[in-house]
Formats: structure tokens, sequence, C-alpha cells
């Protein structure tokens, strides 16, 4: 506050003195001219009525001459001193304006307001550096789960779109340098509902800044990065970086299920993107050859993961100099029949197009298609913007750098869970996978499904808990579904208990206090354990099987029974 | 040689040189006090007060906080001095020692306000 009122002070020095001043002299002036009474006295204003002219007459002329009408010399000391007090006022007015208008005063508001903002957060928050595809879809994700996002950008265009967005929390943005400590320290690292800090600009070397400053000024404070270089990704993991997301791993690691597991794969696809599904055909992944084109970082990334997968690739580059792979590079950018000619294009039966630009991706993927219909496409898209040219083209799997990097750090954040889940569902078999496949189609109609969690204590299931607390028993069948609620079946995925996880229990297994539960179910509809969780009656009458009192009645012997066991509700 | 600085310490000592013309004399008699010194001294006031808005240092916010105070009590006297005069019969002794006495104290903090001014400028290394 006092940095805007002193700078407000301070430009309007000038005109403020030059007011004074012309007010001084003409109230000095009006009390040394005598006057004349309507009797004929000589008369002398005094400075109470000097002053009290002088103020009417610099910004209302036309009260009238008082007390008595003016003698000549007054009127023309009156008429020097109307021109001159208007003329300051214009000043004094004008400088006021154009100080609004003025870039430093517009920033200490806009700083201020951002300080104001961040100290009245009272829930969770996330700090985003770097608003750009990635850092737009982080945010989006974020916020519809209803969490408060804090967005450091450097470009004010970038940040200025989110007005656009009809987002359910408004972020806070900041327009700063995103690698100067203080820019963090603004944006309320140290305050006590910051969950994280996502570092998620374009550049590595920023990123990892951001992580260093992070890590140094909150060490509470979980960090995420966004790196693509192996370097970097290093640098940031030996200083406790928590989760450091590489889009060309992450997707290497994820073409690998896709062509061991295809079935886990899906059910990876369906927890991992709940805020933005990732476009991918229905077709099998066939066997055979498959031939990259583009030996960059995630040609690189590819032939590396599934290199150890035995998988038989052929490399096309247009630099193949630069690069040491281990095999050979056919010369040429893929764009050309001849070179995917010379790749073996009509025996191969995958090609992956992940050079750099779009255009060229593009092209490839057309000239593989017409070279050898049944091929299997997958594209590098770097610009969103080009994606629906990619599903154009028929496209069998887009890989969306901003995307991968999203979805992964949103599981992370606000899915423990199920980034859990995923970890620990390698070690699920085939036909188990199939099967829960089968039964999650059946639940959701073959939409993608969403998942919740529960955790069975006081805060998140209060009628649960009490239930258990009292010693009642709860099987996972109970939670799961009731012929009440057709809507709200579920299927529970994975009990947390203490640091045991159990992956996906059967009906008959029985829940405890504290328990931490996953669910998922149709996307839109509450389940049926969203329905039993606070809802003491609903407990009573379908897990306990006292449907028959009135309900006024069931309430005075719960209370009845609270107030004997010492438990307030 | 700084202008700015010479117009600054100028209204200062200005400041204070019309406050004591103004308090200097008998106390209780009002052919000693001029009102037309009074007000110039109150509009010097008004001024050095504007001069110094704005600056962050802890010397500008002293020196501001004495000028506040030395404005409000020339404020004061100049109030009295209408109600006391309104009658038309002129000031009576007792409201003319309560005037000088407000100078009074308006010159403590106008004295003030120079001795900092002093103390910074003796700071400045040659």
């Amino acid at each position: 506050m006092s940095d805007i009122f002193f700078l407000v002070l301070r430009r309007l020095r000038a005109p403020l003195i030059l007011l004074v001043t012309v007010y001084a002299i003409a109230t000095l002036g009006m009390t040394l001219i005598p006057g004349v009474t309507p009797d004929g006295e000589p008369y002398r204003m005094n400075f109470f009525h000097a002053f009290y002219f002088v103020s009417f007459m610099g910004t209302t002329i036309g009260f009238g001459e008082i007390p008595y009408p003016f003698t000549d010399a007054q009127r023309a000391w009156v008429t020097v001193f109307i021109y001159l007090s208007v003329i300051s006022w214009l000043y004094a007015i004008g400088t006021l304006l154009s100080l609004l208008q003025d870039t430093t005063f517009r920033h200490a508001i806009a700083q201020r307001t951002f300080r104001l903002s961040i100290n009245r957060i009272d829930r969770p928050f996330y700090i985003i550096c770097g608003y750009g595809e990635t850092g737009m879809l982080v945010n989006r994700g974020l916020t519809s789960l209803g969490l408060q996002t804090v967005i450091i950008d450097y470009n004010p265009e970038r940040t200025s779109s989110l007005e656009l967005e009809n987002l359910p929390v408004m972020p806070i943005t900041l327009n700063a340098d995103t690698t100067e400590p203080q820019n963090l320290v603004a944006a309320g690292i140290n305050h006590p509902r910051c969950c994280g800090v996502l570092a998620l600009t374009e550049k590595d070397h920023t990123n990892l800044q951001i992580a260093v400053s992070a890590k140094l000024m909150s060490n509470r404070v979980p960090v995420i990065c966004r790196s693509e270089i192996e370097d970097e990704a290093e640098n940031m993991a030996s200083f406790g970086t928590n989760h450091i997301i590489n889009p060309y791993r992450t997707f290497a690691r994820r073409l690998s299920l896709l062509v061991h597991k295809p079935a886990l794969h899906k059910v990876h696809n369906w927890f991992l993107n709940q805020h933005s599904r990732e476009h991918q055909s229905e077709r099998e992944l066939p066997k055979g050859r498959w031939i990259i084109c583009g030996y960059g970082r995630l040609g690189r990334a590819i032939h590396e993961q599934l290199g150890r997968d035995g998988i038989e690739m052929v490399l096309v580059d247009p630099n193949p100099d630069k690069h040491d792979a281990s095999e050979p590079i056919i010369e040429g950018r893929g764009t050309e029949a001849d070179t995917l000619q010379e790749a073996g294009i009509s025996e191969a039966s995958v090609i992956i197009a992940s050079s750099k630009d779009d255009a060229n991706n593009l092209s490839i993927l057309i000239t593989a298609r017409q070279l050898n219909p049944d091929i299997y496409t997958i594209g590098r898209v770097s610009k969103e913007a080009n994606q629906p040219l990619f599903v154009r083209t028929g496209c069998d799997y887009i890989m969306r750098r901003s995307q991968v990097v999203a979805n992964e750090s949103l599981t992370i954040i606000s899915r423990p869970l199920v980034s859990r889940f995923l970890r620990l569902s390698n070690s699920i078999s085939t036909e188990e996978t199939e099967h829960l496949i089968e039964r999650i189609e059946n639940l959701t109609r073959h939409h993608s499904p969403i998942t919740t969690r529960v955790t069975l204590n006081r805060d998140d299931a209060p009628a649960l808990s009490r239930h258990l607390h009292l010693g009642g028993s709860l099987t996972v069948g109970q939670v799961s579904q009731h012929p009440f609620f057709p809507r709200g079946d579920g299927i529970v995925l994975l009990i947390q208990r203490g640091n045991d996880s159990t992956l996906l229990p059967d009906d008959d297994t029985h829940l405890e206090e504290h328990d931490d539960v996953l669910f998922c179910g149709k996307r839109n509809k509450l389940l049926l354990v969203q329905h039993l969780r606070d809802n003491h009656e609903l407990v009573d009458s379908l897990i306990n099987q006292n449907p028959h009192q009135i309900p006024l009645l069931r309430w005075w012997r719960r209370r009845h029974n609270a107030l004997a066991d010492g438990i307030s509700d | 040689m700084n202008f700015e600085k010479v117009v600054f310490a100028f209204f200062i000592i200005l400041a204070l040189s019309l406050n004591f013309g103004f308090f200097i004399g008998d106390m209780e008699n009002p052919a000693h006090h001029d009102p037309h010194e009074l007000f110039a001294a109150l509009v010097v006031s008004l001024i050095c007060t504007i001069l110094k808005f704005g600056d962050r240092t802890h010397f500008g916010s002293t020196v501001l906080a004495t000028s506040l105070v030395a404005l409000l009590q020339l404020i004061a006297a100049a109030i009295v001095w209408y109600f006391a005069s309104r009658s038309g019969a002129g000031v009576d002794a007792a409201e003319m020692a309560r005037i000088t006495s407000m100078a009074g104290g308006a010159l403590v903090a106008n004295l003030l306000s120079v001795i900092l001014l002093v103390i910074e400028t003796s700071q400045i290394r040659k």
C-alpha cells in the first residue's frame, strides 16, 4: 500500500506545490486589498473569508462576490487568479491521470493486488511456472479439481488468454521472470497452503533454476519438473527434485507397454488421461518392423526403449553423421518415397514420425500411408493447433508432448493412489487385466471411467468411519454396488492400508478404518460410496439392514448411542 | 551544487525562521504577532511537507513526520485565531497566549527538522 501511496505523492509533488502557491498568493492578496462595505466604510477580508472565497473561485466561478460587492482592484486580482488556479488544477488533474496510465504505476498496482490475493488464499494451491501449452493443460486439470493455481509467466499475452477460459477457479497470475527466486516467494512458496511447484517452461535450464530455487526456499514443498535433456534431469535429481517428467521417455515407455501388454496400456490410458484423452485408434498394434523417422530426442528415447524389448527398427534421419547410433541410419527426412522405400516401407508394420517439424511429420505419415495402406502410424505433434491435421490424416496414435507432461504431472499431484495403482499394475496378469477392462467397459458402456478416492476417516467419510469405529463390518462389495443406486456402481481398484496395497480386492474383502480406497466409476455420476460416506441413515439401512425405523427415532437412537460411547458427531 | 537540494533546504529553513518570527515577542500581546506571518509560516510549512513526500529513506520519513507535526500545530493556531477574532473586537490576551504557544510547539518541530537536515548534510563525505 505504502509503495503506491508514496509513488502517487512523489509524482504529484510539483502540481501540489503549484496549487499551494497559487492559493496562498491569492488568499494573501484578498486580505491585503482594501474593500468597501455598502455603507462606504473601508473593509478588509480576514484570512478565513479570503480562503473561503479563493477556494470556490478556483473550482466553481460564480458564487458571487461576498460578503460585499468587490472594488475594481479586488476584481482585477480575482481575474488573474481565476486563470492561474484553473491552470494549476488542470495541471494537477492531468498529472494524476497520466500517472494512472503509467506502466510503473500499473506495475505497482498489479504487484499489490497479486500480493494481496496470495495472502488471501485459504485453500491448497499449486504454483505453475510457465504458461505454455503444457501449463495450460495442467492448469485446466487442477482448476477442474477445484484447486487454486498461481501462474508465473514472463509473457503477459499468454496469461491474458486465461480470462477467456471458463475456469471454475480463477488462477492468480504474475507476469514476471520465473527464474528469479523473489518471484517464487511472492507467489507464495512459503505459504502454509502451498502444495507444490510445477516447473513447466520449455527450457530445461529454466526448469532447473526454478527447481533449485524452490528447493532452497522451501524444502517442504514438492517440486515437479519437466525435462527433456538427460544431463539436466540428472542435475535436477541430484538435489532432490521430487518428480522429473521427460515426455519422450514417458511416451517411449507407453509405447513399450503398448507392444507388450496392450490391455494394460488401455487401462493406463484411461486412468492417466482423465483430463484430456489421447488420440488413439481402435486398431491393434501389428507385430513386425518399425521405421523411426527423425532420430532426435523422441526418436532416440523410443529406439532405446524398444531396442531393449528386441524390436527390429530402421532409423531415418536427415543428418545421420551427427548421431552416434549403434545402427546405420538412412539419410533423408522420410518425406520422400525413395527414402521410405529404402527403409523398407512395404514390409514394415509401424512408422513413427518423430521429427520436430509438424509439416514434415504430416508429409511422412501421408507418404507412408500411400506406399503401405496397412501401416500403423504414430505421429508427434509439436504445436497443439496442428493436432486436427494429424487426426485428419488418419494417424493411429498421436503423441502430444504437452499432453504427456500434463497428464503425468496431474496424476502425480492429484491422484497419488492412481499413480500407485499404475505402478503396481505391471504385476497383474493379462487375463486379469482383460477381465478388469471387461468389467469397466460393462460399467461405463465404453466410455472412459474416472477415479475417486475415499479415505475411511472422520473427515472424508464420517458415516462409514463411525460405522467401522463402532465395530461394524464393511466389505468391498457393500460399498461398490447396491440395487438402490444402479448408476452408482463402482469398482474398487486399490486398498491402501498403511504401507500395504491390495490391488483389485474381491467383494468379500473387509475394509478397516483409515483405509484409503480407490474407486473407478462412470463419469459425472455419484458413486454409491459417495452417497454413503456422510449419510448415517443410508449406512444404517443399506449396511446395517435397519430399514424399518422412523428416521427421527433412528436419529435419536444414534445420538443416544453416540453420547453413551462418548463420541460426538 | 544541486538546485533541488537548495530549494529543499531553503524551504525547511524558511519555515523555521518564519515560525520563529511569529513566535518571538510578548506571548499575550497581539501587537507582537502578525497574522500574515502566521499565514506565511503555514503556507511554507505546507510546501515543505509536499517537498518531503515520497522519500522512503529513514531520514526522509522522520523529516516528513516533523513537518506534519509543525503543520498540524500551525493549522490549529490559525483555527483558534479565526474563532478568537470572530467577535470583531480583536484577539484578547488569553487567546493570543494560546495561539503563540501552539506556534511555539510548531517551532520545536521545525527546529528538529533543521537539525536533522544539518546532521544529514554533515554525514555526506567530502
